[in-house]
């Protein structure tokens, strides 16, 4: 938490309407480089539409994004992704039918010979997918030829996080990545999580279950009804029921 | 805690009976089986059917249909179809013949600017599908009318002359016909190989095929990776209503008529062959090699149907009842593929 470093990412006064419904008011957030940030709230509180304001997927009303200092405009998620922040959502980011070779080059497809026929490099593709899934922990026994619609909830987030580190992502974010998973595969996305970190990647991660936040992040930032209700709570020294006050409210009724 | 996975990967069959599962699995395998049965109940009941003759017959017709079989595969992949593809197969030869015959331009020249028109034709579809979003089936829909329309209009309803003069070496380049041993081959089914060859690698094997396949299967997913979604779309537009205009010149020379009225309903004869072969409507699915097998079913049933003593009217009733079948039979191996058993 040295404040000298230029952040990777500083948002400041994001206002955002829907209709009538003001989903941001005045939001602040900073995210240093190589931090892992949880960001709670309950439903509602406009978590997906922030980190949807600062992946391109929705207009904000006002508000001004710096990305490592320089201003932009996010215009579209490929913006984003172009400025190196990448969101993952369950599934939608991976095409079923195509293997994980395929999905983990898509729109970057490794090409041979010569550029008229437009030939894709498959044998190379499948090799360096082969060590990425390795890399992020999913096994041995996965070829990268195995379709995505194959594939467990998961598996597809970790192919899906294994690209975003491939392609040098500065900032992954997580929406909700462990809504309907199982024990062992909410374990498996949480060993990713910290796998990005050792990577140097900074990562958003969103999640209701306040257990698993704790177990991963540096630092945690609580909204409640469109504004951030706290921003540099640090699990070592927070405790859940804390943290759950302050999501819910409580603090300030006492 | 990664045992659950172990365990249900081990229970996948090893070599043998996977290599058999992924077979079955294959998109291809169903047509397959059916264009084999074809052959031997038709084989069965009149030998004649199986005769180099009928076969070399059967295979003339086949490709000017197969030719937009082709390229509708390929837009069906990428999630769109182009219904619109009957009329320009009518259109197409129209416009070659009408310049060649009144303002008396080479063939040549008048088959590059027919084909010229076919393309601007596929990119106006394209564009409304892609810039304005309205849905393939409306725009494609209106494009069919429109363009039935100009032929009807431009030719006042009559056949345009199509032959004049000597010999043409395009209409050998694209129709001529040689000799192999007894089988008649014409040089459009050459032409049908090498585009089908052609489509397959394009499919399966370039970046612009990945582009296809991802477009169709999750667009949205696709586009945010940088895949130039519409561009994909708009291009197989463009492909579609060429290689209809193509089949059409073809055929206008093979039969020497380019009759305003020719390649009505075509549409629904091509898209049948692309779903019996396993391509997805939906689009994230397709198979040149399906659509190859597509072809020659509809084809062979046409043509054994008719030599087994049915009465070719009944035509239809099959094609009609393939599809169903073939339809029920891939959503039954869909659903049991994502049960994942
Ligand atoms: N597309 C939308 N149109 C209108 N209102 C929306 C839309 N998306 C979210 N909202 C509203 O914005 C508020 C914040 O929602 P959201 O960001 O999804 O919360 P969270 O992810 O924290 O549960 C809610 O009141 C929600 O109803
Ligand atoms: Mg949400």
């Amino acid at each position: 938490m040295n404040g000298t470093a230029t952040p990777l990412v500083e948002m400041r006064n994001i206002e955002k309407y829907y209709g009538r419904i003001h989903a941001l008011q005045d939001v602040n957030l900073t995210i240093r480089p190589g931090e892992i940030v949880g960001l709670l709230g309950d439903n509602g509180a406009g978590k997906s539409t922030l980190i949807k304001v600062l992946s391109g997927a929705v207009p904000y009303t006002s508000g001004k994004i710096r990305i490592k200092g320089r201003e932009v405009t996010l215009r579209s998620t490929s913006d984003a992704i172009e400025a190196g922040i990448e969101t993952i959502y369950q599934d939608s980011a991976l095409v079923p039918q195509l293997s994980i070779a395929r999905n983990l080059f898509m729109g970057r497809e490794l090409r041979k010979g010569p550029r008229f026929f437009d030939w894709m490099d498959q044998e190379r593709m499948n090799e360096v997918a082969g060590q990425l899934l390795k890399r992020v922990g999913i096994s041995k026994d996965i070829p990268a030829t195995t379709p995505i619609g194959a594939l467990s909830g998961g598996e597809r987030q970790a192919v899906a996080i294994a690209r975003a580190m491939h392609f040098e992502s500065e900032l992954i974010i997580l929406d909700e990545p462990t809504n309907n998973l199982g024990v062992a595969e909410t374990q498996g996305v949480l060993r990713f999580v910290r796998e990005v970190r050792n990577q140097g990647h900074s990562c958003i991660f969103i999640a209701h279950n306040i257990h698993h936040v704790f177990q991963v992040v540096d630092r945690m930032v609580v909204m409640r009804r469109g504004k951030v209700a706290a921003d540099d709570l640090d699990p070592e020294t927070s405790s859940i029921q804390e943290v759950e006050n302050i999501i819910t409210g409580e603090h300030l009724a006492a | 805690m990664t045992d659950t996975r172990t365990t249900a990967k081990s229970a996948t069959p090893p070599k043998g009976p996977g290599a058999l599962k992924r077979l079955v699995a294959m998109p291809e395998f169903a047509p397959m089986v059916l264009l084999a049965v074809m052959l031997v109940v038709f084989t069965a009941i009149n030998p004649a059917f199986l005769s180099l003759r009928n076969i070399s017959n059967a295979l003339t017709f086949t490709v000017e249909l197969g030719l937009i079989a082709l390229a509708m595969t390929l837009l069906m992949t990428s999630g769109e179809f182009d219904l619109s593809v009957g009329s320009v197969f009518g259109f197409a030869p129209v416009v070659m013949w009408a310049l060649f015959n009144t303002l008396g331009l080479p063939l040549f020249p008048a088959f590059l600017i027919a084909l010229v028109v076919a393309l601007c034709i596929g990119m106006v579809s394209g564009i409304f599908v892609t810039a304005l979003r309205i849905p393939s089936f409306l725009v494609t829909l209106g494009m069919l009318l429109m363009v039935r329309g100009s032929a009807l209009w431009l030719t006042s309803g009559f056949p345009q002359r199509t032959w004049d003069a000597g010999e043409q070496w395009l209409a050998a380049v694209l129709v001529g016909d040689f000799y192999i041993g007894g089988l008649r081959i014409y040089m459009s089914l050459i032409w049908f190989i090498l585009i089908a060859l052609a489509a397959h690698l394009l499919l399966t094997r370039t970046r612009f095929g990945n582009w296809i396949q991802a477009t169709g299967g999750n667009e949205g997913a696709a586009r945010n990776r940088g895949v130039p979604t519409k561009r994909v779309k708009l291009i197989l537009f463009m492909l579609s209503a060429a290689m209809a205009g193509l089949a059409g010149i073809i055929s206008s020379i093979r039969v020497s008529a380019a009759n305003p009225n020719s390649g009505m309903g075509y549409e629904l004869e091509v898209i049948a062959m692309v779903v019996i072969g396993g391509t997805v409507l939906t689009g994230g699915r397709g198979t040149i090699i399906g659509t190859v097998l597509g072809v020659l079913i509809l084809r062979l049933m046409r043509n054994g149907i008719v030599l087994i003593g049915v009465p070719g009217l009944a035509y239809n009733i099959f094609i009609g009842a393939i599809i169903l079948g073939m339809m029920a039979l891939h959503a039954g191996l869909e659903r049991r593929h994502n049960e994942g058993t």
